[in-house]
């Protein structure tokens, strides 16, 4: 399973959900699979998803999901000590770890050799932190939502990428739809 | 508000302008604010470990309906252009950077000068309105500051110096 076939079983479990979408391809690849208001395509700031997950999840009362990357977690890793000791229950950290910088031409990522995220996860005081496959993720995650604490998910799957255009939303727009799914 | 505290003036100050999220990486300057901030029951606050990440924390909190502040050293500035320009000043969010002038006359350490004499600069050619509170008259400044950045959804950056933190409790 790549993340592309992943995300397709995710979109069904993410419908009530914010849910907060890493730059690039990932981003591509769930605007095409399935547009919501309730997504929040990064657009740019490769590395800031969980950031951005945290702060929203720290100002509203609905289920929060950081839909992040092997690379980009990596540039930012000290979000895992913020999250393991700050994050409210309706956080989760779901981790599409494919071992590959999809975006810029699937190099390698440190996780396709002997990095593990989910170790620094716990390193970092994260509590809940799951190591699946692809196929488990769906399930993982809907009672990852059904729990009352946050999570940390890495999900693995093999390189790959759907050649699709960048996601054609203006800022302002995209912004004002998910404040407005935020307040719904 | 002339009895109180630089510190206890500045968080009062951004409270009264509606700020109700705070986010830290530390500075001497900003200590007295800091510890405030822990005790403060009314506001959410917590410590980030990078300034970028404070940024990306400050954008979610933003969609999320709050009015966002990171306490930061003008140091970080430069760990954080590319969260200013790709997510706060591209999605228009309005955020209070609440910035030690690390750097400025009073500084005791050479390396935080290359940095202090580039940051005033860096603000403005990034297109971020900036405020110099020199003397505690200056702080008078900081409600509009704070209601520009709402107004253009934009982040603003309030300069806090050695002169103005002195004696600080």
């Amino acid at each position: 399973m790549n993340r592309y076939e992943l995300i397709e079983t995710l979109v069904p479990v993410l419908k009530d959900a914010l849910v907060v979408c890493n730059i690039g391809i990932p981003s591509q690849e769930l605007f095409s699979i399935c547009d919501r208001e309730n997504h929040f395509y990064m657009l740019g700031s490769m590395g800031l998803c969980s950031s951005i997950g945290l702060g929203l999840a720290l100002t509203t009362n609905k289920s929060v999901v950081a839909l992040e990357g092997d690379g980009a977690l990596l540039m930012n890793l000290g979000t895992l000590a913020t999250i393991g000791n700050r994050a409210p229950d309706n956080l989760i950290l779901l981790v599409i770890d494919n071992g590959s910088y999809g975006s810029t031409g699937d190099q390698a990522t440190y996780t396709s050799e002997a990095t593990s995220l989910a170790v620094m996860a716990r390193g970092g005081g994260c509590q809940s932190v799951i190591e699946c496959s692809g196929e488990d993720t769906a399930g993982v995650l809907v009672d990852a939502l059904g729990a009352k604490q946050p999570s940390v998910i890495i999900s693995k799957v093999v390189p790959g990428n759907r050649p699709l255009p960048v996601v054609p939303l203006h800022p302002i727009v995209l912004r004002e739809r998910f404040k407005k799914a935020i307040q719904m | 508000m002339v009895n109180l505290s630089i510190s206890a003036q500045l968080v009062a100050t951004l409270k009264a302008t509606g700020v109700d999220f705070f986010v830290s990486v530390p500075c001497k300057l900003l200590a007295g604010q800091i510890r405030l901030l822990e005790q403060d029951t009314e506001v959410c606050y917590l410590p980030v470990t990078r300034e970028e990440e404070g940024f990306g924390l400050c954008a979610g909190a933003s969609l999320g309906g709050h009015m966002p502040c990171i306490l930061m050293q003008d140091s970080g500035l430069g760990n954080s252009i590319n969260a200013l320009k790709s997510l706060i000043q591209f999605f228009q969010l309005p955020v209070v950077m609440l910035m030690s002038y690390r750097g400025s006359p009073g500084e005791p350490v050479p390396a935080q000068v290359p940095m202090g004499l580039l940051a005033p600069e860096l603000l403005k050619l990034m297109q971020i309105p900036t405020l110099n509170c020199h003397q505690p008259g200056d702080l008078t400044e900081i409600r509009p500051l704070v209601e520009h950045a709402r107004v253009t959804g934009s982040p603003v950056a309030i300069f806090i110096d050695f002169q103005l933190m002195e004696g600080d409790t």
